[in-house]
């Protein structure tokens, strides 16, 4: 570098030296062992007592749902006669269905399932790479699925728009297909193969033309496919089990999120009635109960709608358990855009980004990033925290597996179904709980 | 200061940016205190002074980034106002360069770059690409358009805050010490596409220490002391033989070491 320093040839020439691979100390299964659990006498005696309490602990509970439990039976007695000390796992079987469905028609429970199977489809392109705009149709998804579900959980005689929407849903969906599969083929994704015809009218959104115009036509082809297809009525109050449970939460999940950054951004904005309205409604949701929350929807929420519109109790438990979950991410969400530093805001604004444009590019993406542990949180306790909606009586998973007690079979069953139900929930917010890691430390890789 | 003319022979220096009479309190703290300074285009000033004295203050009011209670700063004779149209006219003419770089940390370099255009100046983002990959070279980081600035260095990333900057095609460019949250190996660096920039007709307004730097290129050396423009004149005059006791004692400051 120094180059008059070079020619006077005096200086040592410094090479630095070669890396060294890092040293990776490899202890088999054995020295695994030694190391952490045996490593001093101390160690080992501690080792030897936590196990002993562990195996005291574990074996009454293992023999009850396990070695003990019975697995065939028709009645609960019948249970008690062949093993009185173990679970009755044969009391749940008759009832799966119902856990799953609650009282929704056996015959017509394709359409949940249908239904079920177009929600995943659309979250399967968000994980693939070579798929763009992945936010684009993450919001059309939650945009128009809704429609869709509704139209097949709900069936009857719906509005002529309703089911148009239902059909365009289904046509958006395809169109993603087909392209996905296009791009995968390295083939001309399907609004390129008009973007000359399309060119004529705007230069610059001809593809976005191309798009509507595929969508436009998708949607009227399956609208007239399947225009004679009634789908028999199944009401609200038939809804329930594990179904219901997951539209409750995926629908306050989903709506959570926007409706907290609105409160929270809301909350900071210099505009006092903006801020107040945010400020009281965040203050006041906050600090009841989620049931006193629950029954004041049921019973006020018609106060404000016209007599002669029906609500059904579904909605009103919808929007107030949006409400709340909205509250409390809010909070959550105003912790994520006050660690984001005035320098970041002062970059944007000199940049001349606006409002909007700040937020949106700049402070709630990097907001948002810091806050993943804490929204999927909330995602867990709200998940958790809509079996509360079966004490105003909607037949959620945990009614469900209460009413199994005062079937006439298996009368007194109350544990088993309790345990039941904690292992299916385990096991959901257990894969919220590892989704949000894996995707905290594909997010972090890009720092 | 001249009318502006449209010939384009004559060419009159237009004045860019004119400060009159700013006050400027925190609460009850007075920090600028009726700043006047004039600045005509292509001129370098370096704005230098002890910390606390207001040098940030003052050129983040011209930015629009404070608000001042007293006083009026035009923009190329136009009075910037506090609405949407002086915030256009900010835009559209000054660009910031900070202390903390404060890249985007979310945005990859080139991305850093191309956002402002691209929403914006609402520019196609294959020639916004294009155009930001033109200035990375510029500033001789071409290479690392694709890296996250978390994974470059100081010098590196402050190269690319003024990209980010340029990107923007100001006509001003306002710098609140570029490299004092830098190593001193890096300094250079920095002060190298400082200089490149000053010779390419920008007008800029330095404040920094590097006194070298104001030797070498500035056109006029402010000095500011509590809120106040002490003195401000050539290089030579400010530094070699500053009028005021306070401008002299500061020098001696920050040149004994
Ligand atoms: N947001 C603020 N609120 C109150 N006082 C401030 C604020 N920002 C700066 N100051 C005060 O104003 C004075 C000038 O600050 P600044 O312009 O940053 O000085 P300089 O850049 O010359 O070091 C300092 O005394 C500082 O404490
Ligand atoms: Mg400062």
């Amino acid at each position: 570098m120094d180059n008059q320093q070079k020619k006077h040839g005096a200086l040592l020439k410094f090479v630095p030296r070669p890396d060294r691979p890092p040293i990776t100390i490899t202890y088999g299964p054995v020295g695994w062992l030694k190391k952490n659990l045996f490593g001093n006498l101390w160690n080992s005696l501690l080792t030897i007592t936590v196990f002993f309490l562990l195996f005291l602990l574990l074996k009454p509970f293992l023999e009850w749902t396990l070695f003990k439990a019975v697995w065939s039976a028709s009645t609960r007695r019948e249970c008690l006669s062949i093993s009185p000390d173990g679970a009755c796992w044969a009391g749940i079987f008759p009832w799966v269905n119902n856990l799953l469905y609650g009282l929704y028609p056996d015959a017509l429970q394709w359409r949940v399932n249908l239904a079920f199977a177009i929600g995943l489809l659309w979250f399967v392109p968000l994980a693939l790479k070579k798929v763009q705009q992945k936010i684009l149709f993450a919001l059309m998804g939650v945009m128009l699925f809704p429609f869709l579900a509704n139209y097949l959980f709900l069936g009857g005689d719906r509005s002529s728009v309703h089911y148009i929407v239902a059909c365009s849903a289904l046509a958006y969906l395809l169109t993603l297909y087909i392209n996905i599969i296009l791009t995968y083929l390295n083939g001309k994704r399907l609004e390129q193969h008009l973007e000359t015809f399309m060119e004529r009218f705007s230069k610059k959104r001809a593809a976005l033309l191309g798009h509507s115009t595929i969508w436009f036509f998708l949607t009227v082809v399956i609208a007239y496919v399947f225009k004679d297809q009634a789908l028999e009525h199944v009401g609200v109050d038939a809804w329930g089990g594990l179904f219901l449970t997951l539209i409750i939460s995926g629908v306050s999940i989903v709506m959570a999120l926007p409706i907290g950054i609105i409160l929270a951004l809301g909350r900071r904005s210099e505009m006092p009635i903006i801020k107040w309205f945010s400020i009281s409604t965040i203050e006041v949701v906050r600090s009841v109960p989620m049931i006193t929350v629950l029954f004041m929807s049921v019973t006020m929420l018609p106060l404000f709608f016209p007599n002669t519109m029906e609500l059904n109790k579904l909605v009103q438990v919808l929007v107030a358990v949006c409400l709340f979950a909205g509250a409390y991410m809010a909070e959550t969400v105003r912790g994520g855009l006050q660690a984001i530093s005035r320098g970041q805001y002062d970059a944007a604004k000199s940049l001349g980004l606006g409002y909007w444009r700040t937020m949106i590019f700049i402070i709630l993406p990097q907001a948002l990033r810091i806050m993943i542990p804490n929204i999927v949180t909330s995602f867990i306790s709200l998940f958790k925290d809509t079996t509360l909606v079966s004490i105003i009586g909607l037949f959620d998973i945990m009614l469900m597996a209460r009413n199994i007690s005062i079937d006439k079979n298996w009368l007194g069953l109350h544990t088993e179904p309790l345990v039941a139900i904690s292992v299916l929930f385990f096991v959901f917010c257990y894969s919220m709980s590892e989704y949000s890691q894996r995707l905290e430390k594909k997010l972090n890789t890009n720092r | 200061m001249e009318s502006t003319s449209t010939n384009p022979r004559t060419k009159p220096e237009r004045t860019a940016i004119e400060i009159t009479g700013m006050n400027k309190w925190y609460d009850k703290f007075h920090v600028l205190k009726d700043i006047s300074l004039s600045v005509t285009e292509k001129e370098i000033i370096v704005v230098c002074g002890p910390s606390g004295s207001g040098k940030s203050t003052l050129i983040r009011c011209i930015n629009q980034l404070e608000q001042y209670q007293e006083g009026t700063i035009s923009l190329f004779g136009e009075k910037l106002e506090k609405n949407k149209k002086g915030a256009n006219l900010v835009r559209d003419n000054v660009g910031m360069l900070f202390q903390n770089f404060n890249l985007f940390p979310h945005l990859t370099i080139l991305e850093n770059c191309t956002l402002g255009p691209i929403w914006l100046h609402k520019i196609p983002e294959h020639l916004a690409i294009e155009q930001s990959t033109a200035l990375l070279n510029r500033v001789g980081i071409a290479e690392l358009a694709s890296k996250y600035p978390g994974q470059v260095s100081g010098g590196q990333q402050q190269r690319v805050a003024i990209a980010r900057s340029l990107a923007m095609k100001p006509k001003i460019m306002l710098f609140d010490e570029p490299t004092s949250a830098l190593d001193p190996e890096m300094i250079k660096e920095v002060l190298d596409v400082m200089i490149d920039l000053a010779h390419s007709g920008m007008t800029m307004i330095c404040v920094t220490h590097e006194m070298q730097f104001a030797q070498q290129v500035a056109d006029r050396v402010v000095f500011m002391a509590d809120g106040e423009i002490v003195e401000e004149g050539p290089p030579e005059q400010v530094l070699k033989d500053p009028k005021w006791d306070r401008t002299s004692l500061f020098l001696q400051h920050i040149l004994s070491h």
